[in-house]
């Protein structure tokens, strides 16, 4: 397909597609989380009003973006907070690492953050020798793993009991054998209080930053962000630029619609306001921009960048229940992450934007009000207009443009066609046709309207 | 050029044109008792509620649910004869070293107000002795007033500007908790197992209990 060197997310989501019981179940268990945000949206009396706020405070956001940024900087030094600024990828890992190295440490606790995944931290810091332990049960399942997260909110909802049971066994010498899902929360409990208790630095996310005070929240249902950043002498947070609110009491229109559309739960367990180290800890935070500034350039899709990272747009989305996170080779899987990722590398991610239906319901989950699949829709013409599209398909479409603008050509063609399908079938569908892979055609008509038409006009 | 000042540049020169706020969201209109929702939707999340006539009310009913709990620690001076507090007479200060509060069994520490949409409760860092403790330990008691129960995080907001500014604070809502192994909730993730909120309400008569 594309001439890159990667595998692209049809060919990836035909492997996953492989095990058909299996696609069964991710499709029906993320579908079960889709109905959960359904009965918490519905209880909410004045959702609609609720996104519409939301979309429009993230508006404001990003018109003034500049402004806040300067704000919670000046807000968060004069809190005591040390405030850096990461111009991509590379910087952020530079900025880590060399505040582990000031301590002369060699070993992190880290809760979820996407942008660490989009940055590739781990990766960077293991090859300077610095372990990095996920403390989110999920991301430590998939890191024991050596896999990638494949939802943002539900890293390993890909994996079966079974497996983590195995893993767990081989890794952290639980029973062979034991699935349970209560003890094997245990066990990592276990695990991961070791890791709490030792650990000096703690890496978090940031889902909200206050320009107006300077203040930061982390949002988490396990308390590992809680646990990491309370115990340790240095607590670094992370966040994309794009995470700014203008006023803390924005943040009550913001933590209500958050967990409701990720899990369908009212709030997450905790909402924690990280405003001031505690006495004798030092507060660091990292605003990366990671080619989020060139973003906020491009008027068809600057939209994306108001996503909280709830996740409902995958939820709910049919492409990506059926094909699995990793077949999106991005940190941020789902329809999101496709409208997001052709902004960091247009060639890579080329195929994402053409991974779905434009059926229109991650736009409808949206609580902040995305146009998701209006910029799927524009993202695929700006790749083809910028000679990004597959050979195959690029073809294909010329070849359908040339047809359907010659009335002779198209009727002889389709005259062709179901004579073809009528008298010898096999020509067409055959395992040489991709379409026929997952689909069989209804029988061909005898004749085409058009026949039908002239023959019955009187 | 620093990395700070070309970020901003190109943010500067890239982000539309100015944008007006909306106007302040207003939740639902809600008047009369929260107490039910508060506590229906608590327990809900997999947490517990309890309305008290005051505090020895409080130490009865924790004695049978923690029969087993060896090192309480408390914020409330009304529990100081049921377990250890941070004051200066007892010299509890565990400032320098968060990690010594690892083996505690049971928190019972106040809390700023409940939120009834969600079964949460505010808690800042000066209610807390340590901002580790509501997390590391094994179970968790809030406590706050049966009147200070609000409806909406909106109305959350507003409560939380007359609250003195803090370093740190949290809403809690429920014990900790994991559903990353095929969606299966289990309560007490890395912290709280038990999360319980006693709401305090002098009038309450405790005749008809025990």
């Amino acid at each position: 397909m594309s001439s890159s060197n990667h595998k692209d997310h049809a060919t990836l989501a035909a492997a996953f597609n492989k095990d058909e019981p299996r696609v069964d179940w991710h499709d029906q268990t993320l579908w079960w989380v889709r109905q959960k945000r359904d009965k918490a949206a519905a209880q909410v009396a004045d959702w609609e009003a609720l996104r519409d706020s939301a979309s429009k405070i993230k508006d404001n956001v990003l018109s003034n973006l500049s402004e806040y940024l300067t704000k919670f900087e000046e807000e968060a030094s004069r809190n005591g907070v040390i405030v850096h600024w990461a111009a991509d990828a590379k910087e952020h890992n530079d900025i880590v690492l060399s505040i582990l190295r000031n301590h002369k440490v060699d070993k992190m606790v880290k809760s979820k953050s996407m942008l660490t995944e989009e940055c590739h931290l781990n990766e960077f810091l293991a090859a300077h020798n610095v372990e990095v332990v996920d403390t989110d049960l999920g991301e430590r399942v998939v890191q024991l793993a050596e896999e990638p997260p494949s939802h943002i909110v539900l890293p390993c909802i890909h994996w079966k009991k079974e497996e983590i049971g195995e893993l767990f066994h081989k890794h952290l010498g639980t029973p062979a054998g034991n699935a349970d899902p209560q003890f094997l929360t245990y066990a990592a409990r276990l695990h991961l209080r070791e890791k709490f208790l030792t650990r000096r630095v703690a890496l978090t996310g940031v889902n909200f930053a206050v320009a107006e005070t300077g203040e930061f929240v982390v949002c988490t249902n396990e308390g590992n962000a809680d646990m990491g950043a309370h115990l340790a002498d240095v607590h670094i947070a992370c966040m994309g630029i794009e995470k700014l609110i203008p006023k803390r009491d924005h943040l009550g229109v913001f933590l209500r619609l958050l967990t409701r559309s990720a899990t369908g739960q009212p709030i997450t367990t905790y909402s924690s306001h990280f405003r001031k180290p505690r006495p004798g800890q030092e507060m660091h935070i990292v605003l990366v921009d990671n080619g989020r500034s060139t973003h906020l350039g491009r008027k068809d899709f600057r939209n994306s960048l108001k996503c909280i990272r709830c996740a409902a747009c995958f939820n709910t989305c049919p492409v990506y229940r059926r094909s699995g996170g990793h077949s999106y080779h991005t940190a941020v899987a789902g329809p999101i992450g496709s409208i997001l990722s052709p902004n960091l590398d247009m060639k890579k991610y080329s195929d994402l934007p053409f991974a779905s239906t434009l059926c229109g319901s991650c736009s409808n989950v949206c609580p902040v009000k995305i146009d998701i699949h209006e910029q799927l829709y524009k993202w695929r013409q700006v790749i083809v207009q910028e000679g990004n599209s597959p050979a195959a398909k690029t073809a294909t479409m010329k070849a359908m443009t040339w047809v359907l603008s010659n009335p002779g050509v198209y009727h002889t063609a389709g005259k062709t066609g179901r004579w073809f399908m009528l008298n010898v079938p096999f020509t067409v569908n055959n395992r040489l046709n991709p379409w026929y892979h997952q689909r069989d055609l209804p029988a061909p008509p005898k004749q085409s309207f058009g026949e039908w038409y002239k023959k019955n006009k009187q | 050029m620093s990395s700070r000042d070309k970020i901003l540049a190109a943010v500067k020169a890239n982000q539309p044109d100015a944008r007006a706020l909306p106007p302040q969201h207003q939740g639902p209109d809600t008047s009369g008792d929260l107490t039910p929702r508060f506590i229906t939707v608590l327990e809900a999340i997999g947490g517990a509620a309890f309305l008290v006539s005051g505090f020895d009310r409080i130490a009865t009913i924790l004695h049978e649910q923690y029969p087993g709990a060896r090192r309480i620690v408390t914020n409330c001076p009304e529990l100081s004869t049921f377990a250890e507090t941070a004051s200066p007479e007892t010299k509890n200060h565990y400032d320098d070293d968060p990690h010594t509060l690892e083996n505690t069994d049971l928190a019972i520490l106040p809390a700023h107000f409940g939120v009834a949409e969600n079964g949460a409760c505010f808690i800042t860092e000066s209610q807390m002795i340590e901002r580790v403790l509501p997390f590391i330990t094994q179970n968790l008691v809030l406590v706050i007033h049966r009147k200070d129960i609000v409806a909406t995080m909106h109305q959350a907001y507003d409560r939380i500007a007359l609250i003195p500014t803090y370093g740190f604070s949290t809403f809690i809502a429920g014990p900790s908790k994991t559903a990353d192994i095929e969606q299966s909730l289990v309560l007490g993730a890395h912290g709280p197992r038990s999360l319980t909120v006693f709401l305090l309400d002098e009038q309450l008569s405790d005749a008809g209990f025990y």
